[in-house]
């Protein structure tokens, strides 16, 4: 993917990287259901149009939506099996972005270039992350996936839903447990704890905990963020005991910035429990739970969507913000330093992410 | 065009519950809350509240585990 226009040759400014995502490393895209094997799907992700589609074998492909011919959507073509052809003009792609025909003009220079852009994806727990490379880094990062998603003991459940919510929002909203006691407090799992609380910010080697000082197993009392090449937070809830064995239950949340203002939002509730404890929580979870959570979640959609655009131009924080603020100057000095590397024509050595 | 935004309250279930799995999991938190977390407990719960397996016997353990895992596979 480039961050330099096509046309204008103007090159991404920091509020452009901060307001559309971070470049450089993983993000979450749609759930993997949303591309069937043989189907093709438009999505939007970090301010672009992509297109996934997916060969009959599952294997997926992720192509910028834009015929390298005349610049028509990829996304309005045809599936051809292992490549889409453009419907303006029938110029076939593959899914590694190469031109394998013209067939308005055979033997036409563009057959056999590579000039699609194709992003790296993975799949895990249902959900599709693909690799957003600037142009100095268009070689993915390394990739650590959160543990509760591939350890076997325990079970995770995908919830996504759409956002009309920067993704930024997104994400200090998951930095501020405190407002679980306010806006979920009418909630089946967030309705005990004390209403005051101090917190503290705990450094760890991928990222930082913001915790409460004096309460812990009683609500959302901490949070970790995590960068592990990918962006996920992982949080504890308890659950009563109508929820049967297995203990709390965690959520690793991931954000995936769509455009400024919209995000997709995935959040995998999970569980250690295995045997009948597992399959009695997934029928539970199932017949009645997830209601509830979705109930929880749409609290925080109706709050951050009726936020102003410029929320964050304006405030009056107080101790409860360290976590928000502490991820705010991390993000915006990783778009800072993302854009002057992308600016200078220095190599690409000195532009390795932002430490936390 | 891809519809926006999605928003699907269920997205776990193949098939809204029947009756039938709708009470047994109303009964199964009451259990859970009143009687325990531990199998035995499960089990004399649900047949103190005579919600029965589908063939209307008492649950035993076995069935409890097979029906389980027919329903949250």
């Amino acid at each position: 993917m480039t961050l330099t226009h096509p046309t204008t040759g103007h090159t991404a400014t920091a509020d452009h990287i901060y307001a559309t995502g971070l470049r450089n490393q993983w993000h979450p895209v749609v759930p993997s259901h949303f591309v069937a094997p043989g189907g093709m799907r438009k999505v939007t992700a970090l301010g672009e149009d992509w297109l996934l589609f997916r060969r009959g074998d599952s294997t997926l492909h992720m192509l910028a939506d834009r015929c390298p011919h005349r610049g028509a959507r990829l996304s309005l073509g045809k599936h051809l099996g292992d490549r889409v052809a453009c419907w303006y003009h029938g110029v076939e792609v593959e899914g590694d972005g190469t031109v394998s025909s013209v067939p308005g003009l055979p033997g036409c220079n563009l057959e056999g270039k590579k000039l699609v852009t194709s992003l790296p994806v993975r799949e895990i727990g249902g959900a599709i992350l693909a690799y957003f490379g600037d142009e100095q880094h268009p070689e993915p990062c390394e990739l650590t996936l959160p543990e509760p998603l591939t350890d076997p003991g325990t079970e995770a459940i995908l919830c996504y839903a759409e956002w009309n919510v920067p993704w930024r929002f997104g994400m200090e909203n998951l930095l501020d447990p405190m407002h679980g006691q306010f806006l979920h407090h009418e909630s089946h799992t967030m309705f005990d704890g004390d209403t005051t609380a101090k917190f503290r910010i705990r450094e760890t080697d991928r990222g930082y905990f913001f915790e409460k000082t004096d309460q812990r197993g009683v609500n959302f009392d901490w949070v970790e963020l995590c960068r592990t090449g990918v962006d996920w937070v992982d949080l504890s809830i308890p659950y009563p005991p109508s929820a049967g064995p297995g203990g709390p239950f965690g959520i690793v949340g991931m954000i995936c910035p769509v455009d400024a203002h919209r995000s997709g939002v995935f959040f995998w509730r999970y569980r250690n429990v295995e045997g009948w404890q597992r399959d009695t929580w997934r029928f539970l979870y199932r017949t009645l739970i997830e209601k509830r959570h979705w109930e929880v979640l749409e609290q925080d959609r109706v709050m951050l969507e009726a936020m102003p655009h410029d929320a964050d131009q304006a405030e009056n924080l107080y101790q409860h913000d360290l976590g928000v603020v502490r991820l705010r100057r991390l993000y915006r000095a990783a778009a800072e330093q993302q854009a002057a590397a992308l600016a200078s024509p220095e190599p690409a050595a000195a532009t390795a992410p932002a430490g936390v | 065009m891809t519809p926006w935004p999605y928003l699907d309250v269920h997205q776990s279930r193949t098939h809204e519950p029947t009756p039938y799995e709708y009470k047994l999991a109303a009964t199964l938190e009451e259990v859970f809350t009143k009687e325990g977390h531990e199998l035995a407990d499960v089990i004399r719960g649900l047949n103190a509240r005579q919600v029965h397996a589908p063939n209307g016997t008492p649950w035993t353990e076995d069935t409890f585990r097979a029906e389980m895992h027919r329903l949250g596979a």
